[in-house]
């Protein structure tokens, strides 16, 4: 204790231990050390996102520090407990400062300090001192005057020998300070009443035990439960459309608390608009609210920026959910022999294990998003140089935008995650309807293996009923020995005439199929590479893709037969491209990380709306401490402060009086040297007689 | 002694006409009168014509505008008659306009002139010659003088663009119309407006132009960070706004948020100046690293900003901006003996950096405000706010030092210096790096 900085000086040593800690408490150096260390921690707080899932962390930081850091609550810090306590020790830091300062700046406010000795203006660093001919009462009427003229109050001390008239002006910048240090204890205190800390306070006092595990609310034992009348909490709350609930759900940590809501809320109708270029421009939700006190029922919309405030609770609109949509799934195996498509009925949010072929293994199917509108700006290359002088020319006139954008509403699209027997995630994103791409309609599959944030997208080409089931059944033929057999066979039969060897080119034909059929491209360009001298590569492989190609359009032929599609012309263009685009996809199937395709055939959309709803008794606190705070530093800052002393002594042998002057601020600003420049050029006019 | 007291003028009378020739400002005067009536005439017209455009708040806000803006044009009398300049160019940029955005590109006057980016595009050219000016003006009174004039004519420009820019977007359609201070690159242009406004109010009362040039570098800084913003990632086009920004608390919190940018960045530049007067004559090298560089690294500031890959533009703006810093300390002697004394130094930097902490307070409590209606919670430790947070803090202690324990001279100007770093971190690092609810305006 011993150690510890004493603030106050000469103190005396008995008394050091009780009221040097009091002293460092309220020092500002140990107000500003506890700020530093809040900024740190701030400053972390920002570094590292908060809040997010454990495992995050692991990935990032690695197992030891992850638990290193644990112990520092570094996931939260603006909860943790070692935080909070900062903040208490900056409360009680300033409220002892403000306890201390407060009576000696009132005290120092009223006081117009009129006892001061006259010669001992002498000691100020801004004084004036002359001889006035005028005698003591003309003197004392003009100084009066211009101190009352100038807005200064003042208070006159008479002695014998002369008056000592005490004045001082804007005295209320003391004010400004009380304010200003009261504020923050004010506004800190509020903070710390609308923090987690009462919610964490019932966890510690009161046995509530946050629920870990999944359960439905009514399931829910009385300790997992706060109280309808909890004075202070931040909940989280879901609605689907039609939905109505009483119960929202606070968040502890990785647990969850349910918080009874005074009133019952029903949520009629989730709205989201749209500007031109697919991004929202309004979130609102509209419901019905009733009050299980009086059973009345009002409706109101809640949207972003208008949140609902009922029975001391606020609802804000804070984000959105699928409530449970309904799709219809088309699943699409993408080995074997069967083309599919095979049905398949869930909702959004629900899981489902699948066989995969005969292999035995197992994947677990979760929907987990459906999104109804896909703005894309299909043109997305990188933009073009341009010349100085375009640069500018581009960038002048009015603000309206100049950019080609091909912004379409690609359709709706589903994802979901695949989960394999080793606990592997993979993430699918696909669309429901075509998309016009490099000319040609498609249908984009995305993938994103675990860890990946961004989809890569597989490009399907779409049939005459824009689907993908053709594609899928020339998928089905290649895999068949005997279609690529007979599509080889056709092949022969219409390329070569009559005569010529039709069986040796059945048989590369074959051979091609099959290569391709069992690696894809890379297997028949590794083919080439073993099989071809180097300098004939490019024309060989210019001749196998050529074979691939019109092998390839035999098959679809074979396909459809078997579809009992009718058959259709192999030189149009669009069926040219359909095959190269096949060829394409097939190819990239080889990396598809999945048994399955999943596509949606329709869906029947359900949303939810997600609201933040609080009680917060710190709020009126903290907007009153706000309000002292600016008042308080527009006080500090722009109510300048200043004390003038004059000593009027009576000169007897000249009959005129003598007179001595000071002036005094808080800030010895410019201004005030400037205004203490006036002052002493309208006292020296007492040097002249007065007419 | 009584009659001699009726017969003449109360004594205080003299010693007040004696004293005081130099009263900052005149009582308000019928040109005072004659603006509030002009203001309030076109506020009653905007509230008739636009009444249903606006919610009960902003016509509240846009009432309160008017003595506040005649208040402002009484204390500092060129403010008004700027303002009334410009307001004229935009009546007749609106008129040319007529209610067709695509006149832009038709009219001479708007395409080459009061378009809104025609206007900003003057702005950044004028505010760049100015700088030149006031560096060259330290030797040359004529220099010094164009750049005061340019500076004005960059003030001009910018407001008729910024303003122009806000007709021009309702043009674009109805759901588009916002006030312009509503992504990154219109807070931009408004940092320029408040800084170069903000030293020109100090550049007239204490009769200096020595600091132009100083101040005028974050500007001049500005502008190439602007022009790389709209040339490269044509920053300037108004997009539709997300559904949290569209409040009318932006009105308020973000103007008085730059007030505070602005006056910080000046105090950081008058501080930096403080530097240069001091080490004037010094040889010691030891000395005038540290202010290098702390000089360079602001320089590199935008270069740490720019996500990752280091883009030609800023390796080139990094190399300028180092050997302008290091011009600056190679002709210190002379420079120094240019600038007005430490006290006048000190006092702007406190004065600048005061009035940007009132505001700065101001803004941040009404961003709490706007929070609790828009995200649910008053404060909830988003980087943008926990940012403000230390900003604030920093400012706090400097104020608190000050005023307390007295700080003066090289520590208040180094720390003045460092305050920018981080003021420059809470206004663009955070929206670069940190992910959070104030991701507008990305790079």
């Amino acid at each position: 204790m011993a150690q510890l900085p004493v603030v106050g000086a000469q103190q005396l040593a008995p008394k050091l231990s009780k009221s040097s800690l009091f002293d460092l408490l309220g020092s500002m150096r140990f107000a500003i050390s506890l700020l530093v260390i809040i900024c740190v921690a701030s400053v972390i707080g920002t570094v590292v996102p908060q809040n997010m899932p454990a495992n995050t962390y692991i990935d990032q930081f690695g197992p030891f520090w992850f638990e290193v850091f644990s112990k520092f609550s570094v996931w939260s810090i603006y909860n943790s407990t070692w935080f909070i306590v900062i903040m208490a020790f900056l409360v009680i830091s300033t409220s002892i400062c403000l306890t201390r300062n407060t009576p000696k700046m009132i005290r120092d406010m009223r006081s117009f300090r009129e006892n001061v000795r006259g010669s001992s203006l002498r000691a100020f660093h801004h004084r004036v001192e002359l001889d006035s001919p005028r005698d003591l009462m003309a003197s004392n009427e003009a100084v009066l005057g211009w101190f009352k003229h100038n807005g200064y109050a003042v208070k006159v001390r008479e002695e014998p020998e002369g008056m000592l008239i005490a004045a001082k002006k804007g005295s209320s910048n003391r004010l400004g300070y009380i304010f200003a240090h009261a504020s923050i204890v004010i506004i800190c205190v509020g903070g710390l009443l609308d923090s987690e800390l009462p919610v964490r306070v019932q966890v510690w006092l009161f046995g509530k035990t946050p629920i870990v595990e999944n359960m439905l609310i009514v399931d829910v034992p009385p300790e997992g439960r706060l109280s309808a009348s909890n004075p202070s909490f931040k909940a989280n709350l879901l609605i689907p459309e039609g939905g109505t609930r009483d119960n929202a759900v606070v968040n502890v940590g990785d647990a969850a608390l349910v918080q009874p809501l005074p009133f019952e809320i029903t949520l009629n109708k989730f709205i989201i608009d749209y500007y031109d270029n697919g991004t929202p421009s309004r979130f609102a939700s509209e419901v019905d609210v009733t009050d299980p006190d009086t059973g009345k029922t009002f409706s109101q919309t809640i949207e972003v920026n208008y949140p609902l405030r009922f029975k001391g609770v606020t609802v804000y609109q804070s984000s959105f959910d699928d409530g449970g949509s309904k799709i219809d799934l088309l699943a699409y195996p993408l080995s074997g022999r069967q083309p599919g498509p095979f049905e398949l009925d869930k909702r959004v949010g629900e899981s489902v294990v699948l066989p995969v072929g005969n292999t035995g293994k197992e994947v677990r199917l979760e929907i987990t998003g459906l999104r109804t509108i896909n703005v894309e700006n299909l043109l997305d290359g990188e933009p073009q140089p341009r010349v100085f002088a375009d640069h500018v020319a581009a960038v002048t006139g009015s603000a309206a935008g100049k950019r080609d954008k091909n912004l379409t509403n690609i359709g709706p699209s589903i994802e979901y995650r695949l989960i394999d027997d080793s606990g592997q995630a993979t993430r699918f994103h696909n669309y429901m309807i075509p998309a016009e791409l490099d000319g040609a309609s498609v249908l984009l599959a995305g993938v994103a293996l675990q860890g990946q944030q961004d989809f890569k997208y597989l490009r399907i080409p779409a049939d005459e009923s824009a689907s993908a089931i053709e594609f899928m059944q020339l998928r089905a033929a290649l895999a068949d020995p005997d279609a690529r057999a007979e599509a080889a066979r056709r092949f022969a039969f219409n390329s070569a005439p009559e005569g010529a060897n039709r069986v040796a080119l059945q048989e590369s034909a074959y051979r091609a199929l099959d290569t391709f059929s069992a690696g894809g491209l890379q297997a028949l360009s590794e083919f080439l590479e073993l099989n071809v001298p180097e300098a004939e590569l490019p024309r060989a492989a210019d001749v196998v893709i050529r074979l691939l190609g019109s092998t390839m359009s035999e098959l679809r032929g074979v396909a459809r037969e078997r579809a009992g599609l009718p058959a259709l012309d192999p030189n149009e263009p669009d069926n040219v491209q359909w095959v190269q685009l096949s060829i394409g996809a097939l190819s990239d199937l080889r990396f598809y990380p999945a048994p399955i395709l999943f596509s949606m055939k329709s869906f029947d959309l359900v949303q939810a709306s997600v609201f933040q709803i609080s009680r917060a008794p710190g709020m009126l606190p903290v907007y009153f401490g706000s309000l002292l705070l600016v008042i308080g530093i527009f006080a500090m800052f722009y109510v300048r402060d200043r004390r003038i002393w004059v000593w009027l002594k009576r000169n007897d042998q000249a009959d005129g009086t003598h007179v001595l002057a000071a002036m005094t601020s808080q800030k010895r600003t410019l201004d005030f040297n400037r205004e203490f420049e006036r002052f002493k050029q309208a006292l020296s006019r007492l040097d002249m007689k007065k007419e | 002694m009584a009659d001699t007291m009726t017969a003449t003028r109360p004594a205080w009378e003299e010693l007040t006409e004696s004293g005081d020739g130099r009263q900052l400002r005149g009582r308000p005067d019928w040109t005072d009168v004659l603006f509030f009536i002009i203001l309030s005439l076109g506020t009653i017209y905007a509230l008739v014509v636009y009444t249903n455009s606006m919610d009960i708040y902003e016509k509240v806000i846009l009432v309160l505008t008017v003595p506040s803006v005649v208040w402002l044009g009484w204390l500092w009398r060129p403010l008004r008659t700027m303002l009334v300049i410009s307001a004229l160019t935009i009546l007749f940029a609106l008129w040319l306009y007529d209610g067709d955005i695509a006149k832009a590109d038709t009219s001479f006057f708007l395409k080459y002139l009061f378009s809104s980016q025609s206007a900003i595009l003057w702005m950044c050219t004028l505010f760049v010659v100015a700088t030149v000016c006031y560096w060259v003006g330290l030797f040359s009174k004529t220099a010094a003088w164009l750049g005061t004039a340019f500076t004005w004519g960059a003030v001009y420009i910018g407001t008729v663009g910024l303003l122009v820019r806000w007709r021009e977007s309702h043009l674009m359609g109805p759901e588009l119309g916002r006030i312009p201070v509503s992504n990154l690159y219109e807070v931009f242009v408004l940092f320029c407006l408040v800084t170069a406004l903000f030293y020109l109010y100090y550049e007239r009362r204490y009769a200096t132009r020595a600091l132009g040039g100083f101040v005028m570098l974050v500007v001049a800084t500005s502008v190439v960070f602007l022009l790389w913003y709209s040339f490269t990632r044509d920053a300037y086009e108004i997009e539709p706004l997300v559904p949290a920004l569209k409040s009318w608390w932006m009105k308020i919190h973000v103007p008085a948020n730059f007030i505070g940018y602005g006056t910080f960045s000046l105090a950081a530049m008058v501080g930096f100046a403080y530097l240069i007067k001091e080490n004037g004559e010094t040889r010691s090298w030891l000395k005038l690293a540290p202010l290098f560089i702390l000089g360079v690294l602001l320089a590199a500031e935008p270069l740490v900003f720019s996500s990752g890959k280091v883009s030609a533009t800023w390796m080139i703006y990094f190399g300028f901006g180092a050997v302008v810093v290091g011009t600056i300390m190679a002709f210190r002697g002379p420079i120094s003996r240019r600038l007005p004394s430490f006290e006048i130094l000190d006092d702007i930097m406190y004065r600048a950096i005061a009035i940007g902490f009132a505001f700065f307070t101001v803004a941040t409590i009404l961003g709490a405000l706007w929070a609790a209606d828009a995200w649910g919670a008053y404060w909830q430790w988003d980087p943008k706010e926990t940012w403000a947070l230390i900003v604030w803090l920093n400012y706090a202690a400097w104020l608190h030092l000050r005023l307390m324990k007295g700080l003066r001279g090289t520590v208040a100007a180094y720390w003045a210096l460092v305050g920018l770093l981080i003021t420059a971190f809470a206004f663009l690092g955070v929206n670069m790096f940190l992910s959070g609810l104030h991701s507008y305006g990305e790079l």
